[in-house]
């Protein structure tokens, strides 16, 4: 009984890790892929949980879901400047002139 | 000592149907507002049926405390959190919904 | 004694599972970080019937951590990622 209880809530989390993983890869949507990473990561410490480590689940939720997901959320707004939520790889130049357009519009 | 065990079991099944109906109010609710509603209010009080029967069932004061503890600083942080998104919608000017 | 509290944990993993339509689906950027929030609560729960199943009570301060954790995500969302975008148009992704 215990045994296949533990085996069902294995196979639901590993393939809700998996799904969680190709929809944070193949997904558009800068933004949507760092609320997927979050979720990843606090999956991700279920599942060392799981395995018997709760030192290495308790480094992963901490920097999964404390660390890393504030920095990109932060990282994401200051990429927001730029077009669409996209990384423009061109000259600071360029750039300078949008954010003069910008405070213009404003 | 049974009396507390099965007592926490039922506390333990009431809040398990609070998570349910939190993720289905989530799912199914027409705006953020409600959303948050429903999310907020609904798991922070299955948290707490889990917490007390998980509680009753511990039978060493230490351990009860401590879970107590976590659910008041769930509690704290939950609540701020949903302050903190609701006010910023608002201040984003998203409509609450109406029955139309 | 603890299958029980396995059994719970097993109900409480597709709340969250299922919760996780709404990063896909909600229209708004909160809607999507609302979920972080129910997997923060959620995770708690199944953390704490964990501890009790697989009578392991250091599982109880992981518990700890993903409930002040999950909150830190939502707060630097909203005062980092959310907060002044409306002053471009509708062009934003994140409105």
């Amino acid at each position: 009984m215990t045994t296949s209880i533990l085996t069902l809530f294995d196979s639901i989390l590993i393939l809700t890790l998996l799904w969680l993983g190709w929809r944070l890869l193949s997904s558009e949507d800068i933004f949507k892929a760092v609320i997927l990473f979050i979720s990843f990561g606090l999956l991700m410490a279920l599942a060392w949980v799981r395995m018997r480590a709760p030192d290495v689940a308790l480094a992963e939720a901490a920097l999964g879901a404390g660390l890393t997901g504030p920095l990109f959320l932060a990282a994401l707004r200051r990429m927001n400047r730029t077009r669409k939520g996209e990384r423009r790889l061109d000259s600071d130049e360029k750039r300078e002139k949008d954010q003069k357009t910008d405070t213009e519009q404003t | 000592m049974t009396i507390l065990y099965h007592s926490g079991t039922v506390f333990i099944i009431i809040g398990v149907l609070f998570f349910l109906s939190g993720t289905v109010g989530l799912l199914r609710f027409p705006d953020i507002y409600t959303r948050l509603h429903a999310l907020t209010k609904a798991d922070n009080v299955g948290l707490g049926f889990v917490v007390f029967g998980l509680a009753l069932q511990s039978g060493t004061l230490t351990v009860a405390i401590k879970l107590l503890l976590i659910w008041f600083l769930v509690l704290i942080a939950s609540s701020a959190s949903c302050h903190l998104i609701a006010s910023s919608a608002m201040q984003k000017k998203i409509v609450p919904w109406t029955r139309p | 004694m603890s299958v029980m509290h396995l059994l719970f944990a097993l109900i409480l993993l597709p709340a969250i599972t299922v919760g996780m339509v709404r990063i896909l689906r909600g229209p708004t950027a909160a809607d999507r970080m609302m979920t972080a929030q129910l997997f923060g609560t959620c995770g708690v729960a199944i953390l704490l019937l964990l501890s009790v199943g697989m009578l392991n009570p250091v599982l109880i301060d992981i518990a700890l951590v993903f409930a002040l954790l999950a909150t830190l995500a939502t707060l630097t969302f909203t005062r980092r990622t959310w907060q002044g975008s409306d002053k471009r148009k509708n062009d934003d992704p994140l409105s």
